[in-house]
């Protein structure tokens, strides 16, 4: 299915800038993360102080057996050539969006399209962050707009400074897998 | 204005643009950006801006990933890598200022290497000079 060492797959954390991506690679890596974060100078796309301009990554043991690499993509269409790079060869992706964002459907589109021309079909899981917080965009609007463009993709709410949310992702995109495979896991 | 362009003063940037005019005057470069930790541009020296644009963001990434990988090895600051290819360099270096900054300074193979250093490096000192006051 996918080139890489047996039992190992690589999965990748995209979504736009202030998502929550570095922090949900941090909470579920069983290992020190690499981090590439720099100054924001960009405080009026989103008021935060550093922001990632080349890659997390991580690790992560399955219950099953199976090491799952963790990569995280900055947010920035700037940095689109990062996520061809880090797109190129993944088994699946993890979108990350915050639900109180505005134009998060157009987020949305631009991420499911960026990262479906890399993975298989239906091997994309969106986390949605911030959904109980005003100004939230209720959930059954993002699985609406991705049913209108033909996706059939799911969509979870979640806090991504908690392990136990990020590893539902993970799970939920390694039963996507499994389920496409015959013989389980990509490998 | 663009969020980087608060990096540096007005009249800084006029200077950073001449002293990168004298950078890209050197034997063999063909251009030169510098930008913001962040991958925003500050100021170029390049006939094609969107390209400019763009060299600013993947040299951002790769400075990053040049800070990662030093202190991976358990070695400190980044300072410069240097992109070779067939036909042409690509070097980017860190300025020392009060910002976190960058230099790229792409070159063909009409350049000699310790030149291409020594130009770029003296650049990176003239403005971090300017970006320090």
């Amino acid at each position: 299915m996918n080139p890489g060492v047996q039992g190992e797959f690589k999965i990748v954390f995209t979504g736009p800038m202030g998502a929550g991506k570095t922090t949900a690679i941090a909470a579920l890596s069983e290992v020190e993360p690499v981090r590439t974060e720099v100054e924001n100078t960009d405080r009026m796309s989103h008021d935060k102080e550093f922001t990632t301009v080349g890659l997390d990554m991580g690790r992560i043991t399955l219950p099953g057996g199976q090491v799952v690499r963790l990569y995280g993509t900055p947010g920035q269409a700037r940095f689109r050539f990062m996520w061809d790079i880090l797109g190129r060869g993944a088994a699946g992706a993890i979108i990350l969006l915050d639900a109180t964002q505005a134009g998060v459907l157009v987020q949305l589109d631009l991420f499911v399209d960026a990262f479906a021309a890399h993975v298989p079909r239906g091997a994309i899981v969106i986390g949605l962050g911030r959904t109980h917080q005003p100004g939230a965009l209720a959930s059954d609007a993002f699985a609406e707009r991705l049913e209108a463009r033909g996706f059939t993709l799911p969509v979870l709410s979640v806090d991504v400074r908690k392990r136990r949310d990020v590893m539902l992702l993970v799970e939920t995109l390694a039963c996507i897998l499994e389920a496409q495979t015959t013989e389980g896991l990509p490998s | 204005m663009t969020p980087a362009s608060r990096n540096i003063g007005r009249l800084s940037r006029e200077f950073a643009r001449r002293e990168l005019a004298t950078l890209v005057g050197t034997t063999g470069v063909r251009s030169a950006v510098l930008f913001s930790a962040d991958g925003f541009e500050i100021a170029s020296q390049a006939t094609d801006s969107a390209a400019a644009a763009r060299l600013a963001a993947i040299g951002s990434s790769l400075s990053a990933l040049g800070s990662a990988i030093a202190a991976e090895a358990g070695l400190r600051d980044f300072e410069r890598t240097m992109i070779e290819s067939s036909d042409g360099t690509v070097l980017i270096m860190r300025v020392h200022g009060t910002r976190a900054m960058s230099l790229a300074a792409v070159a063909d193979h009409g350049a000699v290497l310790g030149t291409l250093l020594w130009a770029t490096q003296r650049c990176c000192e003239a403005l971090g000079r300017i970006a320090g006051e």
